[in-house]
């Protein structure tokens, strides 16, 4: 055999994968061929070099990599698994919170109502086919009106008593789509126009006062409002609605306010625009 | 490794154990240096701990972690080429039984394998040290098993002549096939380059 087939012979008997055939066939050149024993003595003078082995602070690197892996993912787990409950919690709460909300008990009144008054229609048109349109009847109907408008006020009332500033606003705007204003809901009304710490419930509750502007009671509540105001913002808005209801009566107060010490400049400037309008 | 993959993480204790000392001497071998192998082999094992989704199974573990270990050894030489030699400090064999003659052809064979190309000391290292077969190079490659005999036996060949020539004293030629005497000093690669 020449060298060219003990090249191909070669590499498969250095790692020992060749017949003992095969085997006797390179040795058996090799002791002929320098060159081709060299390489195979190269091959194995590579046994010299040592294996080594690795410091024993490598597991120990090992293991707190480890940790330090099963510690992100177990806490990206975690927080995935928790935005998962709190997800449904959330979830599960703020229907409770919508149940248990003004808004939610109205609707929840209003449904039942309409049922009660489609049972008592169908037992209604069941016992008097004939007299469809009773004068009890309507009389029924009438009671259940008054009794939805109650309904509303009430809830109103309630949110207005609220903590959050939202849902105070959602009460005013409540209170406001009656035609009648109920004194209890106009007294509130006042008080929230008068205390409330928001301003923006404050001038909700101006808007909503601003279309029973024909009731004595509630003109003369925005004009002592007037007198308890801080933020210039409401003063302003306060006068303009005095200007706008043309209330002679309240030019006097307007006068007295305008000589109140530290005033906005722009509020006085407001106030002296609606003496002149209202004389 | 299926473990592994299935999120039995811990069970990758058990392939450290197995091949941390393998891959570390395959690291050492090719750089030359024990603190950058350690660091390799740290990286390696990171590496399969973050992508153990890719492990296909019915696939050699030993293969796939040899794939990894070529990639993190690529992107360490990409790293650090620019700013600092490939050979920081020689490792000196430990083992005292040797001969101090044994010792030397040692040192000096290490030497010649650190002026072999980075591809050449790889096939030379993979298939002597780590006694990974043909086929398996053959696959880590991507190439025919034919062309891994024929590429090994033509390192090993040019492994000699470099070896001869540093066992001599005559000037070696480096991996590009330059002469080192073009160089300012005959001193070994690693040294020569700090």
């Amino acid at each position: 055999m020449n060298c060219e087939q003990i090249a191909e012979l070669l590499p498969d008997y250095l790692q020992g994968s060749v017949t003992i055939d095969q085997a006797g066939q390179v040795e058996q050149h090799c002791q002929l061929c320098n060159n081709c024993a060299q390489d195979v003595a190269m091959w194995n003078k590579f046994a010299l070099v040592p294996r080594l082995q690795p410091s024993p602070e490598s597991r120990a690197r090992f293991e707190a990599m480890l940790h330090a892996y099963r510690t992100i993912s177990d806490e990206r787990a975690g927080s995935v698994e928790t935005a998962r409950k709190s997800g449904k919690l959330k979830v599960a709460w703020s229907f409770f919170d919508w149940f248990r909300s003004p808004l939610g008990a109205a609707a929840w009144s209003v449904a039942l109502l309409v049922i009660g008054v489609l049972i008592g229609a169908r037992v209604g048109i069941g016992t008097k086919v004939a007299n469809v349109a009773s004068p009890s009847q309507s009389e029924e109907l009438t009671a259940v009106h008054s009794e939805l408008t109650n309904m509303r006020q009430l809830v109103a009332l309630s949110m207005l008593q609220q903590q959050s500033a939202s849902e105070r606003l959602q009460g005013v705007s409540w209170s406001g789509r009656e035609a009648h204003l109920d004194p209890q809901v106009q007294s509130a009304l006042l008080h929230t126009l008068r205390y409330d710490t928001s301003v923006d419930v404050r001038l909700a509750a101006l808007d909503a006062l601003s279309r029973h502007g024909s009731q004595p009671q509630v003109r003369q509540g925005v004009v002592d409002a007037l007198q308890e105001q801080q933020s210039p913002l409401v003063q302003v808005a306060l006068i303009d609605q005095l200007a706008e209801w043309r209330d002679p009566g309240a030019a006097q107060r307007l006068r007295n306010f305008q000589q109140t010490p530290n005033l906005n400049p722009a509020v006085r400037q407001r106030a002296e625009w609606a003496i002149s309008k209202l004389q | 490794m299926l473990q592994v993959r299935n999120g039995e993480v811990d069970m990758l204790g058990l392939l450290f154990d197995r091949y941390q000392t393998p891959l570390y001497n395959f690291y050492a071998k090719m750089t030359q240096d024990r603190v950058i192998s350690e660091d390799l082999v740290q990286e390696v094992f990171l590496r399969i701990l973050r992508y153990r989704q890719t492990y296909r199974p019915g696939t050699t573990f030993r293969t796939w972690m040899y794939q990894i270990a070529r990639n993190t050894r690529i992107d360490q030489v990409r790293k650090t080429r620019p700013e600092t030699p490939l050979v920081t400090e020689p490792i000196a064999p430990t083992s005292l039984s040797d001969s101090a003659q044994h010792k030397q052809e040692a040192a000096t064979l290490q030497r010649a394998l650190m002026y072999l190309p980075e591809d050449k000391r790889e096939l030379l290292v993979l298939s002597r040290f780590q006694e990974l077969k043909y086929d398996e190079i053959a696959r880590l490659l991507g190439c025919e098993v034919g062309a891994v005999k024929v590429r090994i036996h033509r390192a090993l060949q040019q492994l000699r002549q470099v070896f001869l020539q540093l066992e001599s004293g005559a000037p070696a030629t480096d991996a590009n096939g330059a002469l080192e005497d073009s160089r300012p000093s005959a001193v070994p690669p690693g040294r020569r380059l700090q």
